[in-house]
């Protein structure tokens, strides 16, 4: 009943799956691509660490004898492209790849500047819209930095000169990649700003992402922001956008498509020039018409189609202040006159005499009144007035006996005394 | 010594579109519109001869120590 005889020790299984590994053709030799994470390096001069893509990881090995061969000095998140064989490592049961050669993946490389410097320059305020710079409509002078030969250049001034052929074209030849493209290109756009451009095109046409470098790189990105002349890149590539592309006035996809932003199509000027004739004359017959409407509808006024008119209501006027005038003199004349013939038809101008005549009667009637009421005609019948010392005896308590009286008759005084 | 100071093409173009929006804003004199009018045609015109006679595109390259020189291009 030996039954354990069917169970495996742990090391005849882990034997058993390394000889598999070790006899599989395709584990071999394997060449591998990745990134490398928890990196470490011993003090044996053997590197361990893992290389992993999105999805999976592997255990990585490799000794001391190989690291000393590397070119380069691998770090956490490198890119790599190894060649090696797999195999397992008996005391952990893990499957690893030991590495015999490693070269930096230097697309991937690219790749992780190209979204570091991408993230940098965009925080940093660089691919702001705002600083986007107006591409001229109508542009005199043209800059281009780019290789004076090959397809770019020939495309671009072609494209101009079948467009828009008064624009003039300078080209600021530069290197447009390896090494000393980014610095070359650099200084073009510095010195393209003393030669009074109205646009600056920055580019070349297309090629691999290592050729298209220099485009990515922080200088030149710096030195298009930099640039006081609009710009448009145009590096001819498909898909993804350089560094140059996002912080240029504008972006081109091609230099032929840079040469079709920077100049208008003649024809199309052409078209607007005569909508601009048209405008013109169109704006100055409207405002002769309108002109000639104004001066009809002044010329058609009653006043100026009658002008006696203006006469006819101030003499009307004139006349009715003259009959007014008149009514009112009459009125006045007529007032004075008959006042006056009042006075001249009154007694006193009429007879005067008549008038004398009853003032002398009026006169005669008084002194006859008069002489009714005077004491000399009672005297003249036959009385007396007895005065004693002057003065008017009216009762006989005035008188005693002796007293001396006068009295005055009609025809003289007598002294009498009071017996 | 041909026409002094000659205007650009630019030049030209963009005075035409001023005086057309001027005259189009309305506030200007007959007189004035008249004038301004003529002148426009006449930059119109010199505009359009301008474009239809233009030679080829002048290209230069800028040498080294930033002299221009005539470019020419194989094709």
């Amino acid at each position: 009943m030996n039954n354990n005889d069917k169970y495996l020790s742990v090391s005849a299984l882990t034997g058993y799956l390394k000889y598999k590994f070790d006899s599989d053709e395709h584990l071999k030799c394997v060449f591998l691509k990745g990134e490398i994470s928890n990196f470490k390096s011993h003090s044996s001069g053997h590197l361990y660490f893992s290389i992993k893509d999105e999805k999976s990881k592997i255990n990585a090995i490799m000794f001391s004898m190989n690291a000393k061969k590397l070119n380069f000095v691998p770090v956490e998140g490198s890119k790599v492209l190894v060649v090696g064989k797999v195999s397992v490592y008996e005391a952990t049961g893990n499957y690893q790849i030991y590495i015999d050669e490693m070269l930096e993946d230097g697309v991937g490389n690219l790749y992780i500047a190209y979204e570091k410097l991408k993230n940098d320059l965009q925080k940093e305020g660089l691919f702001d819209e705002a600083h986007k710079k107006a591409i001229p409509k109508y542009p005199k002078r043209i800059g281009v930095v780019t290789a004076s030969t090959g397809a770019a250049i020939k495309d671009i001034i072609s494209t101009i000169k079948r467009r828009y052929p008064i624009c003039e074209i300078l080209v600021f030849p530069s290197l447009v990649q390896g090494d000393g493209a980014a610095s070359d290109i650099v200084k073009n756009i510095e010195k393209a700003e003393n030669y009074e451009l109205d646009t600056l095109i920055v580019g070349r046409g297309g090629g691999s992402i290592e050729d298209l470098w220099p485009f990515n790189e922080e200088i030149v990105a710096r030195a298009i922001y930099k640039c006081g002349i609009p710009t448009i890149s145009a590096v001819g590539h498909e898909v993804d956008f350089t560094i140059a592309d996002f912080v240029a006035d504008h972006r081109a996809p091609t230099p032929t498509g840079a040469a079709e932003i920077a100049v208008p199509n003649k024809l199309d000027v052409l078209n607007y020039i005569d909508q601009l004739k048209i405008r013109n004359k169109k704006v100055i017959r409207n405002k002769i018409d309108f002109l000639n409407q104004k001066l009809n509808d002044i010329t058609s006024k009653y006043i100026l189609q009658k002008p006696m008119s203006i006469f006819e209501v101030k003499e009307q006027i004139f006349d009715n202040i003259l009959e007014k005038l008149k009514h009112n003199m009459l009125n006045l004349y007529n007032q004075k006159e008959k006042k006056y013939s009042n006075i001249m038809t009154s007694v006193v101008f009429k007879e005067p005499i008549k008038l004398l005549d009853i003032k002398t009667n009026k006169y005669l009637q008084i002194i006859s009144k008069l002489e009714t009421l005077s004491p000399f005609a009672t005297i003249k019948r036959g009385y007396a007035i007895v005065k004693k010392e002057g003065k008017v005896v009216k009762s006989i308590k005035d008188l005693k006996s002796k007293d001396k009286l006068l009295l005055n008759l009609n025809d003289g005084n007598v002294d009498v005394e009071v017996i | 010594m041909a026409e002094k100071k000659e205007k650009s093409f630019e030049e030209n173009l963009a005075n035409l579109e001023e005086i057309v929006k001027k005259l189009e804003s309305g506030d200007v004199s007959l007189d004035e519109a008249m004038e301004k009018f003529n002148e426009a045609m006449k930059l119109a015109k010199q505009c359009d001869d301008k474009l239809k006679n233009a030679e080829k595109a002048l290209t230069k390259i800028v040498t080294e120590n930033g002299s221009l020189e005539d470019f020419e291009i194989d094709s």
